[in-house]
This record gives structure tokens, C-alpha cells and sequence, in this order.
């Protein structure tokens, strides 16, 4: 009995403790500011206070921060599960001189932190005249390194004998890789997918460099007007962010299925 | 800490990034424009004087609202003012950093010293002396000799000729905020006046209430403020003063209040300490005046629970705290730029309107004749300790302007924090402190 309900309670006190920040930041949206600040695990507020939404909306124009941030983290999701799909089937199917150092130095970009690219890249983007413009935030990440390593694992698992069949029926490699490669590696394409979603959609200090103007700007740069030197506007902040992460929370669920195939496919957590 | 750890890289970084624009004076001490140097950074706009500020909420739509009036009022012959919100103070650094490498600026920004330190490393501040002392567009002798000195000298950095690279924005004082109630349960009538009188309340107030009498927000400046109100100084020309008496005391506090567990450290970056304070959860937090209107928000408006006063001292009859708060600095672009930036920050320090600013923010005004304003007179009846702040501008000290102040400040964090947590000794924190502290200095 005891072998039965222990994986369960387990698994209960864990889901409580994953949970509790997500409810913890919902019912903070709907407190006082002093409300918010207590110390005590109280969750419920006093009185809902339904106004912070309007007050969160009056005090920077998200609905504009939502449209670039949307703009933004489809466009780099495309792209990026287009450029990782093409290099991880070059890198994994195609032999040409000096592979396996080219696919090494790829690799070897995951080791470079951002911090370390950010003034050079910022340059760049003043150079190509992209300062506050879609292009500064979108080009600079539609290709990765740690995607183009999914893809090509991904695609290693495929047994060689679906391509060298597809050969003789005439298929080249770009066919192949569209009409045959890709649709089995699907769980694996969604995991990109949304991996490349949440890096563009949670991005805050690239945007905030590379924009000014109000037009520009995304949402996590939004969340940011909550916090002064002075103090956290934390009841606004939290209602802020809870509006912020409700995309991310339903493509989750929308993809979920997948996104788990093809975390345990690669042999990495989700 | 594994963001701490990345600000810390990130800061790092683009501070090498800075000094790798070398010391090349693009601009002389008078703040003119040197002629063969380096040319002159590109604006941003060039259709506008673009200002990089860190408000936000009720302060940002104040300072929108002056910047539109400055903009309606401006000589038609000067560029408007445009103002960009970048993020917090190390955004605007590191953005600043990013666009000295690209050579493209905005017409001005704020800043603290240590950051307008780096940026006249690399030529890209002009110094405003020129413009101050300009019969046309500068101040008469009558009119700066309105700013509290402090104000001003706070913004001459005397690793540049002591020339004025930067001119007063928001100005605030280091204060000690009490909370009545729990002072009252301690059985204690009147907050401390002396270190010594502070020791022993915190050691009352665990004793009577069994609460933490200090929350501690690891801060560089609230460092130098204890050094200054010891009769301390933490820097002479290039070397540190962090192994003098006045500092090794400090140090030695925090380890007794952490020992005794009357203080505890709360976690960087958040305001921890203001909501336990508003919350009877402790008796004494040291933050800036501006902290005032936060706190005031907190306690829901029971000003009879709380006060803000000075700080305590070690000679109360010559009293001293820390001035801070961030400074404007006028970058080294078009001559058109920076007159347009000139003519604000000359409307923006005008009596009158810093007199709006400090009412509506809670920054101090830096105007002798604010105290004869009856707005500011009206605003200081209405609550005993809305005038303590402006009463420290005649005593506040400003923080070292030395480049490399910058990384030193994440020093003098780093080893508060080891006392704290017990990790070193005060004794040996100030020592390594100093080490550390004069390699980085010599280094520049």
C-alpha cells in the first residue's frame, strides 16, 4: 500500500512546489501593494482589486510591447527551425571536407556567453543602420547552435536506408529533407520551435540595447517600468507578468506532447 | 546567483569594452571641443536632443510632462528634447558602453559618477565648465552660487583636471527610516543619535521584541556614508582609506550585528528591507531619501508609525552623511546636441522648476532658495520629517569620482557581504578590500 501511494504523494508535494510561484504571482495581480509585500504566506487577497489590470495597461502600452514581442518571437521561431532543420541535415547526412571541424566550431559558439557578443553584435547593428528596427531584433538570432546540434541528432537517428531508397527513387537531398526527414523528426521540430519561441520571447537586455522608441520595444522590457531605484511596484509587476506569460503557457500546452517526445528523443531535460 | 554572477561578467565586460575606447580627450577642461581628436560621436536623432533617463511610473510622466514644457517654451532655433526610458542604471551603462564602441550617442543621459568616469575615459562626455560659465547660456555668479556646493562639486572629477563632466539631476541623502511602533515596544523614545546609542537600541529591541533591528541592503554608498558619519574617508588621490580606523569600524559594526543576529542581510536587488519596515518587522533600514515616497505607499499613509532622520554619527556636533543620486551628462556629439542638452538641464536645475521635481518626486531640491519657497515651506509643515533630508544637504559628502569607482563599488559589496554571512573577519574583509580596491585604482 504504503510502495503505491508514496510515488504519489511524492509526486503531489512536487507538483505543489512547481505550482506555487504561478498561483503565488496570479493572486498577487489582485492585492494591494501593501497587501502584496506581507511576509505571511496568506494567498487570497482581501479584496480582488480588478483596477491593477487597468493601472498595469495605463502605465506602459502593452498592447503594442505584445504585438512586436509576437512579431518577433514567430518570425525568430521560423527562421530558426528553418536554418537548424537545413545545417542539422547537412551535419548529419552530408560529408563534405572539413565537417566535422566546421560542426565543431558551431558547437564551440554554445561556449561564448552573450555578454561577450552583445557590444560587438551591437555595433554591427548600428553599422547595418538596424538601430531600432525589426531587422536588430529578429536577424541576429534566426540561427543557433544548440538547434542546429537537435536537428542533427535528430536526424542521425534515422536509418540511412530511408534515404539511400529515396535515391534510387530520384529524390535529392532538399526534397528529401522537406518531403521524408522532417516529418519524422517532428518532435524535435516543435522542441526547436519552442525553444526559439521562449529564448525571443523572454529576451530582455537585447531589445532594451538595440531599441528606444516606444514603438519598438517588447514586453519584457515592459515588466521593467514596474522597478525603480526607489521600489517594485510588486502587486503591478506580478500582474504584469501574469498576463506576460500567458502565451508562453498555452503554446506549452498546445505543444506538450511533442515537446516531450523530442526531449527524451535527444536525451536532454525539458 | 547564477544572474548575479552574469551582471557581475556583464559589467565587467562592458567596462573593458569602455577602456577600450583608451583616454583619448576628445573635449579640453573648459569643455570645448578639442580640435584634431578623435571626431565627435554621431546622435542618435538628429532631429532631436534625445535624453536616456531610468523613471519610471508617476517620476517618468513628471519628468515627460517638464520635458513637453521645456519643448513648448524652447528658443525655436535649439533641437527639442527627446526623452527614451532604457531601462535601470546598468542598462543605461551598458547601453551607453555598447554605443561608445558604435560611436553613436544620444545628446545626454543620466548617470552616476563612477559611470560618467568611464565614459570620460573614453572621450565621450564633455565637460560643461564652458557652458557654466558662458555669459549667454551659463549661470550668473549670483544664480550658481544658489546650489548647495555639494551638488556641484559632486560633479567635478578630479581624475579629469576636476573639470564639471556632469551637472546635478536627482539628489538624495542618506537616511536612517525608523519605525515608531517598534522602537516603542522596545521601550525606546527616540531614535539614535550617536553609533554607540544605535548599537545598544538594536540590542534592545531584540532583547524587548525578539525581532532582527536592522534589515541590511548591501550597498556600496550606504558603506560610504557609515565611513563619512565616522569621520572616515574611503579614498585619498588613488588609494583607498577602506584599512583606516573610520572604515575597519564599520566593518566591525556589521560583524557585531550580524554575530548578535540584530541585523540580517536581505536579498541584493530587492527592497526587502522597506516592506519589513512597513510591516513592524524591524526597527531601523538605511536607504536614500527618495526611498521616502515608497515607504510612505507602505504604511498606507500612518505617518505617525515612522520617521526618516540623518544618520547616526560618531561626533553628532559635525554631522556627515553620503549625497547620491545620478547626474546628467552631456556627450561629445554635434555642438547643435549639445546646446540643445545645455538649455535643459539649465531649465531642468532652474528654481523653479527643481522645486516641482522635489515635490513630486522626493528627491531633494539643490537650491539654497527652495527653503524660502512656499510650496517646499508648505510641504515640509505637513509632516515633521519631510524637511531631515533637505537639512543633510548643508553636511552630505559626494562618493569618490575616480575611474574605476565603478568595479570598486562591487568590491566594497562583495566584502560587505563576507562579513555578513561571517565568511572573513572585518578585519580581514578590509584588508583585502583595500588590496583589491588600489589594484583596481592603479590600474587606470
Amino acid at each position: 500500500m504504503m510502495r503505491r501511494v508514496l510515488p504519489y504523494v511524492l509526486l503531489g508535494v512536487g507538483t505543489l512546489v512547481v505550482t506555487f510561484p504561478f498561483v503565488w504571482m496570479i493572486t498577487t495581480a489582485f492585492k494591494t501593494q501593501t497587501e502584496a509585500t506581507m511576509s505571511t504566506l496568506n494567498l487570497w487577497p482581501s479584496v480582488w482589486q480588478w483596477r491593477n489590470f487597468a493601472e498595469t495597461f495605463r502605465a506602459a502600452p502593452f498592447a503594442r510591447y505584445f504585438f512586436n514581442s509576437f512579431l518577433v518571437a514567430f518570425t525568430v521561431t521560423a527562421a530558426v527551425i528553418v536554418t537548424s532543420l537545413m545545417a542539422g541535415y547537412a551535419f548529419a547526412r552530408l560529408e563534405f571536407p572539413g565537417s566535422r571541424i566546421l560542426f565543431g566550431l558551431v558547437l564551440a559558439t554554445m561556449m561564448i556567453p552573450f555578454e561577450v557578443t552583445l557590444i560587438p553584435n551591437f555595433v554591427l547593428i548600428r553599422r547595418l543602420d538596424w538601430y531600432n528596427a525589426y531587422p536588430a531584433l529578429i536577424v541576429p538570432w534566426c540561427a543557433n547552435a544548440f538547434s542546429i546540434f537537435l536537428m542533427r541528432q535528430a536526424f542521425l537517428s534515422l536509418p540511412s536506408d530511408y534515404f539511400d531508397a529515396a535515391k534510387v527513387d530520384g529524390c535529392g537531398h532538399l526534397r528529401f529533407l522537406a518531403r521524408i526527414a522532417a516529418p519524422l523528426v517532428k518532435p524535435m521540430v516543435v522542441t526547436v520551435g519552442l525553444f526559439a519561441f521562449l529564448g525571443s520571447y523572454n529576451s530582455l537586455l537585447w531589445p532594451l540595447v538595440v531599441t528606444s522608441e516606444e514603438a519598438m520595444r517588447v514586453v519584457q522590457v515592459g515588466l521593467t517600468v514596474f522597478s525603480g531605484a526607489e521600489g517594485v511596484r510588486l502587486h503591478l509587476l506580478m500582474c504584469a507578468s501574469a498576463i506576460v506569460i500567458l502565451p508562453t503557457v498555452a503554446l506549452y500546452f498546445a505543444a506538450q506532447r511533442y515537446f516531450l517526445e523530442g526531449s527524451i528523443g535527444a536525451g536532454i531535460k525539458g | 546567483m547564477r544572474h548575479a554572477a552574469r551582471a557581475v561578467l556583464t559589467l565587467t565586460l562592458v567596462m573593458g569594452a569602455v577602456g577600450c575606447g583608451g583616454r583619448s580627450q576628445t573635449s579640453d577642461a573648459s569643455g570645448t571641443p578639442a580640435s584634431g581628436a578623435r571626431p565627435a560621436f554621431t546622435p542618435v536623432d538628429e532631429t532631436a536632443a534625445v535624453f536616456w533617463d531610468r523613471q519610471t511610473t508617476e517620476t517618468a510622466e513628471l519628468l515627460r510632462t517638464l520635458v513637453d514644457d521645456y519643448n513648448a517654451g524652447r528658443p525655436q532655433d535649439l533641437l527639442p528634447v527627446k526623452l527614451e526610458h532604457v531601462g535601470g542604471y546598468t542598462d543605461i551603462f551598458r547601453k551607453v558602453s555598447a554605443s561608445i564602441q558604435a560611436r553613436a550617442l544620444p545628446a545626454m543621459a543620466v548617470g552616476y559618477q563612477s559611470m560618467t568616469s568611464e565614459y570620460v575615459q573614453a572621450g565621450a562626455v564633455v565637460a560643461l565648465d564652458a557652458f557654466v560659465q558662458d555669459p549667454a547660456v551659463g549661470f550668473a555668479p549670483e544664480d550658481l552660487g544658489d546650489f548647495f556646493p555639494v551638488v556641484l562639486e559632486t560633479n567635478r572629477y578630479s581624475d579629469f583636471d576636476n573639470a564639471m563632466y556632469s551637472f546635478p539631476f536627482c539628489k538624495s541623502a542618506l537616511m536612517m527610516f525608523f519605525n515608531k511602533k517598534v522602537l516603542a515596544d522596545a521601550g525606546i523614545e527616540a531614535p539614535p543619535v550617536t553609533w554607540e546609542e544605535f548599537f545598544a537600541q538594536c540590542r534592545q529591541v531584540k532583547e524587548k521584541t525578539g525581532k532582527h533591528a536592522y534589515a541590511v541592503s548591501v550597498d556600496c554608498s550606504t558603506i560610504d556614508g557609515f565611513v563619512y558619519s565616522m569621520g572616515g574617508d574611503v579614498i585619498d588621490g588613488q588609494t583607498t582609506l577602506f584599512d583606516q580606523i573610520a572604515s575597519v569600524r564599520v566593518f566591525e559594526l556589521f560583524e557585531a550585528l550580524a554575530k548578535e543576529e540584530l541585523a540580517y542581510q536581505i536579498s541584493p536587488g530587492t527592497y526587502d528591507d522597506e516592506t519589513a519596515l512597513a510591516h513592524n518587522e524591524i526597527a531601523f533600514m538605511f536607504r536614500s531619501s527618495s526611498a521616502r515616497t515608497s515607504i510612505q505607499m507602505l504604511m498606507e499613509g500612518d505617518d505617525d508609525r515612522w520617521g526618516m532622520t540623518r544618520i547616526p554619527q560618531a561626533d553628532p556636533a559635525n554631522p556627515r552623511t553620503v549625497l547620491y543620486g545620478p547626474n546628467i551628462c552631456v556627450f561629445n556629439t554635434t555642438p547643435e546636441q549639445q546646446r540643445a542638452a545645455w538649455a535643459f538641464i539649465k531649465y531642468f536645475t532652474s528654481a523653479e522648476t527643481g522645486v516641482k521635481w522635489a515635490l513630486g518626486t522626493g528627491y531633494l531640491p539643490i537650491r539654497k532658495s527652495a527653503a524660502k519657497d512656499p510650496q517646499m515651506q508648505a510641504f515640509w509643515d505637513e509632516w515633521a520629517y519631510n524637511r531631515a533630508a533637505f537639512d543633510c544637504l548643508e553636511f552630505a559628502k559626494s562618493e569618490p569620482t575616480v575611474a574605476g569607482w565603478q568595479e570598486v563599488r562591487l568590491l566594497v559589496e562583495k566584502a560587505q557581504t563576507e562579513v555578513l554571512t561571517g565568511i572573513k573577519s572585518a578585519r580581514q574583509a578590509v584588508l583585502d578590500l583595500k588590496h583589491k580596491a588600489d589594484a583596481v585604482l592603479a590600474q587606470q
